[in-house]
């Protein structure tokens, strides 16, 4: 009886185009909205994983590889895996309901939701939300 | 602590709760009902036929983990667990949100 779809949340998409990407909830609508009669909730997820680093790679291999693609989206709470990781990433101020009404508004909430990942994935904390799921 | 054989008396009061619920209380029948139930914290129970898909059983008991609900494995396929819910079609897991006059959420979560 515990509310475990809150922010923060690690969770794996499953429908779309980005099925079996992990993401991190940054805002639940728990009881919809006039557009979404349905409970859903703003995910910011990894679109494409940070590669595998090695030691024998030299800096600007490294740089290169810990780039990581971020999306965020609003997704439906049936479309999502919820896991009991958490990822506590501070995206409020950047990933808001209104990011996601145009184009370019969205390019920018990318590049910012991208920066913060990648900080995040240079420290080496919460490994496995930066590893692909395999299946 | 695994009760190998589930005993004839317990199964029966085991019915008779459920049926109580059923006539008393508020209940969902069907997986997509309970993995709603559970995600809006309103189930409080949660019973899994014998024959549940493993798939869908350990989502189930994912899900029931992750917002610390009961998971009761029922001794009895989803025919029984149909005919056990007053029912006649096929029930393969159903959530208890609302016991009514039952008290099967206090006797039962000694088992999961």
């Amino acid at each position: 009886m515990v509310k475990f779809l809150k922010p923060n949340k690690a969770v794996i998409l499953l429908q779309g185009r980005f099925a079996g990407r992990k993401a991190v909830i940054v805002r639940s609508f728990d009881d919809g909205s006039r557009d979404r009669p349905y409970g859903h909730c703003l995910v910011a997820g990894i679109s494409k994983y940070p590669a595998k680093v090695i030691r024998k790679d030299s800096s600007k291999k490294t740089a290169k590889k810990s780039r990581v693609k971020a999306f965020a989206k609003m997704v439906n709470y049936s479309h999502v895996m919820p896991t009991r990781y958490t990822l506590d990433v501070d995206l409020k101020d950047v990933v808001t309901a209104d990011a996601l009404q145009s184009r370019d508004k969205k390019e920018t909430t990318g590049k910012e939701i991208k920066k913060r990942f990648e900080e995040r994935f240079k420290t080496g904390k919460n490994r496995w939300f930066f590893s692909k799921l395999r299946f | 602590m695994v009760t190998g054989k589930k005993t004839k008396k317990t199964h029966e009061s085991l019915n008779n709760r459920l049926a109580l619920v059923m006539k008393s209380g508020k209940y969902t029948l069907g997986y997509k009902t309970v993995l709603k139930s559970l995600r809006n914290s309103k189930g409080k129970l949660i019973i899994i036929s014998n024959n549940c898909p493993p798939l869908r059983k350990s989502e189930i008991e994912y899900y029931a983990m992750l917002s610390k609900v009961g998971v009761h494995h029922y001794n009895g396929n989803n025919v029984d667990l149909g005919t056990a819910c007053g029912k006649y079609y096929r029930v393969s897991c159903l959530s208890i949100t609302d016991p009514g006059d039952s008290d099967i959420i206090k006797t039962l979560p000694g088992d999961h």
